[in-house]
């Protein structure tokens, strides 16, 4: 049986080949029922890696401090002033923060940037963010080299997180000691991270002073801090809030919430945002303006545990899951019927050559498997064709989504051994049909 | 020991609430190297005795040995087998599979033998019978490609090329003209002569039987008469042409 294979192969693709409109409107089902099974399972993956990614970067509740802020318009004041854009953020505030703030754990001011860095003759482009010592106990890192930088010292120092240095230094290497360069600095390698929140295994960290000085800026970017106790954070941010406002010199009513400085009605923005990780986690791949509106509107989302985050987007992809699977599962039904029907079309067509065949000498089971292998092959050519698209489709859908997408190569070989098996079921029929023809009706059809 | 024996063979045909008797009670005995032509007019019972004599089909009653076996009560698989390694066929249309080369329909019993046979040594084969065919150079077109006197010699080939001790050929020049039609029967008989191949031919042509030598003729499914001849010889023909000039 096995050494026939080949040349029902060859005779497979022989017969699809005649039909090539046909053979292709025929996959169509097996194309679409894959590429569903396929975007189902990576997304499935991806946010469950996600997920996983935000709750196993710290456990504890996060923080952040950001200059500038959703807003755009500044219709009262004229100011345009989008996240990140604001250069009112100084190193002033996060000692303010921190002498004025209770119930914070850590903290650390941030500079950062996305830019080229060279050692030797490896060069990367990667994100460098300036940080103080803090920042290791806001996200519980563990040095898996070296040691963490020193804070008071601000020198030209830098810690690197565990791809960034295979990438910079390959597997052999001990990056420790050596030297990086960042625009027109250069940074001695002290230790390597194994941080894995956020990226943080493909950044390049660095004394905010030092990197501050190197760019030539006297404000921050963000800061970054803990809550000594998970639940404060709402607290907290609120505080963070009130402290900035007035440094800032920023009046009106404060709308209700962490996210204050939406203005509320007639109020002035704030030049900052203050975000929690859990809010972080909840507008993952929303655009600005939704990601606002859907913060302002959920004021007890501080009060969220990061768990009970993770619940909800393992739901929102459970519900993502279940629409995929049943797309998969109809179009891989419709599908088979479709691979049934051709095939059954095929054989009465073919009904002189089975009879020919079976003159020749080929047994009932010699007639089954040929039209076994070619439905299986037209399921499987189908399910490689799915594949692609598949892979397309969820790479786009991640995209669009800011969902990570993992295709394992398991989640491949399960997509075609789908297809394979849509193939067998729906193609037995037709094969069984073929094999009990009768060799003398056969030969006399016309 | 005869190649065929068929000793009181009966075939009945159930048609709704009808019954056909197609074979009555047929027995003859074909010994190796003879040239059988049977003829009959329509629904006189000769197709059902190819079909029988081809393992194609079971009788109701009685026995047919082939090559001293009896095949009267096997499977279907075990027939398929048989008709494999003993029988060759040579139908009326051709039965040609279109869009596949000479070769690869000189192939297709071979794809059936038992033990499987590796693919380079089945086109070594296909390639010999199309050679012995006089079809070396037509090996690899397509049926569309050839004249119908050519196709019939690759389905010659086809019934030749797994070595039968017997070649059924129904109606083989049914669909040919004369001059055609006399080139295969000159083959079929140096397969005779030279191979001592036994042949069965099925015609309604008296002209076509006439190369046999020995003519059976059948009407109502028995046997009217069975008589010896001298086979016509293709140097007889007026309008006999050579091999080579034959399309």
């Amino acid at each position: 049986m096995f050494a026939m294979l080949p040349v029902n192969l060859k005779l497979a693709v022989r017969s699809l080949n005649r039909n090539r409109l046909r053979t292709l409107l025929t996959m169509l089902g097996i194309i679409i029922g894959v590429a569903a099974v396929l975007t189902m399972v990576a997304l499935g993956t991806g946010a469950r890696a996600s997920v996983e990614g935000e709750v196993g970067s710290a456990g504890t509740n996060i923080i952040f401090v950001r200059a500038g802020n959703y807003t755009r318009g500044g219709d009262a004041v004229g100011i345009v002033s989008g996240r990140g854009a604001a250069t009112t953020l100084v190193a002033g505030d996060a000692d303010a923060i921190r002498a004025g703030v209770s119930g914070i754990k850590a903290l650390s001011p941030g500079v950062a940037l996305r830019t080229f860095i060279a050692s030797g003759s490896s060069r990367a482009f990667t994100r460098v963010q300036g940080i103080d010592s803090g920042f290791a106990a806001i996200y519980s890192w563990n040095m898996s080299a070296g040691r963490m930088l020193d804070s008071a010292a601000a020198a030209p120092e830098a810690v690197l997180g565990a791809n960034l240095a295979a990438t910079l230094f390959g597997a052999d290497t001990d990056p420790l000691g050596q030297m990086i360069q960042v625009r027109d600095s250069a940074y001695r390698v002290v230790g390597v991270s194994d941080g894995q929140a956020e990226d943080h295994a493909d950044v390049l960290f660095v004394p905010w002073q030092t990197l501050q000085k190197s760019l030539g800026q006297n404000h921050l970017d963000t800061i970054t801090l803990a809550a000594e106790k998970a639940g404060e954070s709402s607290r907290i941010a609120s505080d963070i809030t009130n402290l900035l406002r007035e440094r800032h010199g920023i009046t009106g009513t404060p709308s209700a919430g962490y996210l204050a400085g939406q203005g509320g009605v007639g109020g002035v923005p704030d030049d900052f945002t203050v975000e929690t990780q859990a809010a972080q986690a909840l507008t993952k791949g929303l655009y600005t303006p939704a990601a606002a509106f859907a913060l302002a509107n959920l004021p007890k989302l501080d009060e969220v545990t990061l768990e009970e985050m993770a619940d909800t987007l393992d739901r929102a992809s459970d519900t993502m899951t279940a629409l995929l699977a049943s797309i998969a599962g109809v179009s891989l039904i419709v599908g088979g019927i479709g691979i049934m029907n051709i095939m059954l079309v095929s054989i009465t067509e073919r009904t002189r050559e089975i009879g020919l065949r079976m003159a020749a000498g080929a047994r009932s089971g010699d007639v089954a498997l040929q039209f076994l292998i070619e439905a299986v092959t037209l399921s499987m050519v189908g399910g490689l064709v799915g594949l692609v698209l598949g892979l397309v489709s969820a790479q786009l859908i991640g995209w669009s989504l800011g969902w990570p997408t993992t295709v394992s190569l398991g989640a491949m070989a399960l997509a075609i051994g789908i297809a394979a098996s849509v193939g067998l079921v729906f193609g037995s029929y037709p094969a069984r049909r073929a094999a009990q023809l009768d060799p003398i009706e056969a030969l006399r059809t016309e | 020991m005869p190649v065929i024996s068929l000793q009181n063979l009966k075939k009945v045909y159930k048609l709704g609430d009808n019954t056909v008797n197609a074979l009555r009670g047929v027995s003859l005995d074909i010994e190796e190297g003879e040239f059988v032509a049977i003829t009959g007019p329509s629904g006189s019972g000769k197709s059902t005795m190819m079909h029988i004599l081809g393992c194609l089909d079971r009788p109701t009653e009685g026995h047919y040995l082939l090559n001293g076996n009896d095949v009267s009560n096997l499977s279907r698989d075990e027939l398929a087998d048989i008709r494999n390694r003993q029988i060759g066929f040579v139908f009326q249309g051709f039965n040609l599979l279109p869009r596949t080369t000479a070769a690869e329909n000189v192939e297709v019993p071979l794809l059936y033998s038992r033990p499987v046979l590796p693919a380079s040594e089945r086109r070594a084969r296909a390639l010999e019978a199309l050679r012995a065919m006089g079809l070396t150079d037509r090996a690899f077109h397509h049926p569309s490609q050839l004249s119908g006197g050519q196709q019939q010699r690759v389905a010659i080939a086809r019934a030749l090329v797994n070595r039968p001790t017997l070649i059924l050929a129904d109606e083989p020049t049914g669909n040919l003209d004369t001059a055609t039609s006399i080139e295969v029967m000159r083959l079929l008989q140096e397969l005779r002569e030279k191979q001592k191949i036994t042949i069965v031919l099925i015609t309604h042509e008296p002209d076509i039987a006439a190369y046999g030598t020995r003519i059976i003729a059948v009407r109502d499914g028995i046997i009217i008469s069975d008589k010896p001849n001298v086979p016509r010889r293709v140097s007889d023909e007026p309008e006999a042409l050579p091999l080579a000039a034959v399309g």
